[in-house]
């Protein structure tokens, strides 16, 4: 947390992606209060307007506010993928770092179920599981837990085993010290960094991969206003209204563009190597 | 080996330019339409050519591979096609049919009373939708002349042999796979190639009715609306069925297209379920369900007035009373929300939707996406239906999975997008969905509506020749589902198909299943 605090102060390009992340947060908290309608309000007579001063980016096929909904879509695009990182990250790590330092059966079951896991083509899968579980936004992020998990639980598993062998490690195994005390005082902390670089880069990619899902109907359903599924709805107004298209997708590029930059600096921030 | 990279590299470079010469050259390529090659951009829901299977033989009418005994004309007359002419017996059971000398199968074989006598009654061997049409006593063959005994009288009865169910196939061959290499029909083009992604047809060299006017006709699946109007755009389809209904106005320049647009005999309509213990079990509950529907504005704004607002369930193309019949569930919030109360559905825990004994008015409305205004009118009526308290839930599915739905009645409202008068009149597609189903005796009907008043008209009209009474019984039915609420149309399509001006004849039917015919030629 320190360092995250003094490389706002001292790198400039940290501070200024973390302001455009924070907008974008404040954006989505703040919807009602921007948006000048309710973003699933139909006055279905003023369907396909184009965008003007009273409807910024226009209005979609049933006569809904495309500026209200891209607002709102900013609440569940956000939030889901918040989600998805949160416990992509919690799952993967602790099945890596459970998996690294008992070692023996434990680590051949939950890498072997990881293996599996990445035999399978990763957004199919998603779409197998999604589809199985019925389209909804939360078993969207569930599905693509279940894919994405692995690659946190390789990642954790892999430094876990390095680490182990350290000198203070094997100190605190001979003082007596339990598995879970030295898990989460001795190793979390030091693997800890890495892994949320990873998951900081990670938001980005898979912010596209649900919104992916949402776009094929697997993610939210309608009438609920979110990027992806807006996308879909406007690809048969592609050319008659070409802004049902045109801002969901900049939302999603303009979104997925901040966080990825954010990810990278947030890696030269923490990196450790650059520490030493 | 450096020798080899080199050749490899020029090898790219060659297909990258090809290929950036393939995607600029589109303006020059659309006038030439190639003469013997025909592209067709359709829409396929079947993964097979059997046409006894589903509703598959409108896919083996529709490519221009089967034909039946009757066609009807642009106003829903019978005709002939390779029956040449009919008349009905003093008995009104026995009906002859004098089949047409010349018509011949593709492989040369002559088709005679005899073979068409096999064929009808492998259609009712295989298909038990067969017998919804009509039930055989006795069918006998002489000639070229075919006779026809019913059980009972059945006024339609060429009408119904003109439904693709009845599509005429070569008996003679036995050794055929009809899923994928399609029967052996007598229409004028013939299967070389066949997957529900894409069809590759080609000429009958025996057509017996004419000219076969191109070698080949290459039908890829574009089930996307608006990927098929830009395949259109852009040259890479010479025609195509069904442009969305926003779309049209994109091929208005007549120089390069040609939009053969009619009123359809479709009807787009939601059933009800209205079984015991549902909600809309409940007349008023129906009614308030109907009446906070802005039906109007869905057609005239949101589908561009391609679309006519719905009230009755036979549509205004066909002459069954649309201008005497009055909904008396048109529009109306006020009058919904008051209904909605007298059936005792009130909102009292403030969610925005009414309750009653702690249960939120929930209906599961199913419906699938292969037809663009579909979605949209399940959209509107979950956004329209909110306003009165009403919670609708969509799911949509897989058309294949549709029709078993509705008949076990999963749901409360299913829609669908139907041809209302598939035998020349709406009868059978009145008896489908709301006459009342007993133990299965009439298994499309899995709503659970029943009214015996109706049922009474229904057998009447089953047996009735004259078509002024029938024309009566078929407004008095109509009359009885729009006081009951028993049903919900949406909307009547148009129905398109719009051609590059390479080609003529491209044009549409009220009957939905002559789509590529021998009368689809290059132009001059």
């Amino acid at each position: 947390m320190e360092t995250v605090i003094k490389g706002l102060r001292t790198n400039r390009a940290f501070a200024f992606t973390t302001v455009l992340v924070l907008l974008l947060l404040l954006t989505a908290v703040a919807a009602p209060i921007l948006s000048p309608y309710d973003p699933t309000e139909a006055t279905m007579r003023n369907a396909y307007l184009p965008p003007s001063a009273e409807h910024l980016f226009g209005t979609d096929k049933l006569g809904r506010d495309c500026l209200s909904r891209v607002l709102y879509g900013a609440r569940a695009s956000l939030s889901g993928v918040l989600l998805l990182v949160t416990t992509v990250f919690i799952v993967g790590t602790s099945m890596g770092v459970v998996s690294g330092y008992f070692g023996g059966k434990v680590d051949m079951v939950i890498m072997r179920i990881s293996d599996m896991m990445i035999s399978f083509p990763g957004m199919i899968l998603a779409i197998a599981v999604a589809g199985i579980l019925g389209g909804s936004l939360v078993n969207a992020v569930l599905a693509l837990t279940i894919v994405s998990w692995t690659k946190y639980a390789r990642l954790a598993r892999s430094m876990v085993l390095k680490i182990k062998r350290r000198d203070f490690v094997e100190a605190a195994v001979v003082n007596g010290g339990k598995p879970l005390h030295i898990l989460w005082v001795h190793i979390l902390p030091n693997i800890l960094p890495i892994m949320v670089i990873t998951a900081a880069a990670d938001i980005g990619a898979l912010m596209m991969e649900l919104a992916g899902l949402s776009f094929l109907g697997f993610g939210s359903q309608p009438p609920a206003p979110e990027w992806g599924l807006m996308l879909n709805e406007g690809r048969q107004q592609l050319q008659t209204a070409p802004w049902l298209m045109v801002f969901p997708g900049l939302a999603i590029f303009i979104t997925v563009v901040v966080f990825n930059l954010w990810g990278d600096n947030l890696r030269d921030v923490l990196d450790p190597r650059q520490e030493e | 080996m450096k020798k080899m990279w080199k050749v490899s590299a020029a090898a790219a470079m060659i297909g990258l330019m090809a290929l950036a010469a393939g995607c600029g050259g589109g303006e020059e390529k659309k006038a030439a339409v190639a003469k013997d090659t025909l592209k067709f951009g359709v829409t396929n829901f079947a993964d097979s050519l059997e046409p006894t299977d589903n509703y598959f033989g409108w896919v083996v009418m529709r490519y221009g591979l089967g034909e039946c005994l009757v066609k009807f004309d642009e106003k829903m007359n019978s005709t002939p096609w390779l029956a040449e002419s009919w008349k009905i017996g003093d008995d009104k059971l026995t009906w002859t049919i004098k089949i047409n000398d010349k018509a011949v199968f593709s492989n040369g074989d002559k088709l005679t009373a005899q073979i068409a006598k096999e064929s009808i009654e492998r259609t009712f061997a295989k298909s038990d939708r067969a017998k919804t049409f009509f039930e055989v006593d006795e069918i006998t063959a002489d000639g070229q002349v075919l006779t026809i005994k019913t059980k009972r009288p059945v006024p339609t009865l060429p009408g119904m042999l003109a439904d693709p169910l009845f599509i005429i196939v070569n008996t003679k061959v036995t050794d055929r796979d009809y899923a994928k290499q399609g029967p052996i029909c007598t229409g004028p083009y013939m299967v070389k190639d066949y997957s529900k992604a894409k069809a590759v047809m080609v000429a009958n060299p025996n057509y017996w009715d004419g000219a076969v006017p191109f070698k080949t006709v290459e039908i890829p699946t574009i089930d996307d609306p608006n990927t098929r109007a830009m395949a259109l755009q852009k040259g890479e389809i010479d025609m195509a069925i069904n442009i969305a209904p926003g779309d049209l106005t994109l091929f208005d320049k007549k120089d390069k297209f040609y939009i053969s647009s009619i009123a359809s005999l479709r009807s787009v309509l939601a059933r009800l379920t209205s079984a015991e213990g549902r909600p809309l079990h409940d007349k008023r509950v129906r009614e308030a369900l109907l009446s906070s529907l802005d039906r109007e504005t869905y057609n005239k704004v949101l589908l561009k007035d391609t679309f006519t607002t719905g009230g009755p369930a036979v549509p205004p193309s066909l002459d069954y009373g649309f201008d005497e019949l009055k909904d008396p569930n048109t529009y109306n919030m006020e009058r919904s929300k008051k209904l909605l109360a007298e059936a005792g559905w009130k909102d009292t825990d403030g969610d925005g939707y009414v309750d009653k004994d702690g249960k939120n008015l929930e209906l599961d409305f199913v419906f699938y996406s292969g037809r663009a205004e579909l979605p949209l009118y399940a959209e509107a009526t979950q956004a329209d239906a909110k306003k009165v308290g009403i919670k609708v839930n969509l799911k949509n599915v897989d058309y294949n999975v549709l029709d078993g739905i509705g008949k076990r009645g999963e749901c409360d409202l299913i829609i669908s997008n139907i041809i209302t008068a598939n035998t020349g009149d709406p009868e059978v597609y009145m008896n489908w969905y709301w006459k009342t189903n007993v133990n299965g005796s009439n298994p499309q009907n899995g709503s659970g509506y029943s009214n015996p008043e109706y049922d009474a008209l229904s057998d009447k009209l089953a047996v009735e020749f004259d078509p002024a009474k029938r024309r009566q019984y078929i407004i008095d039915m109509q009359r009885i589902l729009l006081d009951d609420a028993a049903t919900l149309i949406f909307g009547y399509p148009q129905t398109n198909m719009v051609s590059s001006t390479g080609i003529t004849g491209a044009e549409i039917f009220p009957a939905d299943y002559y789509w590529l015919t021998k009368d689809v030629k290059p132009a001059k």
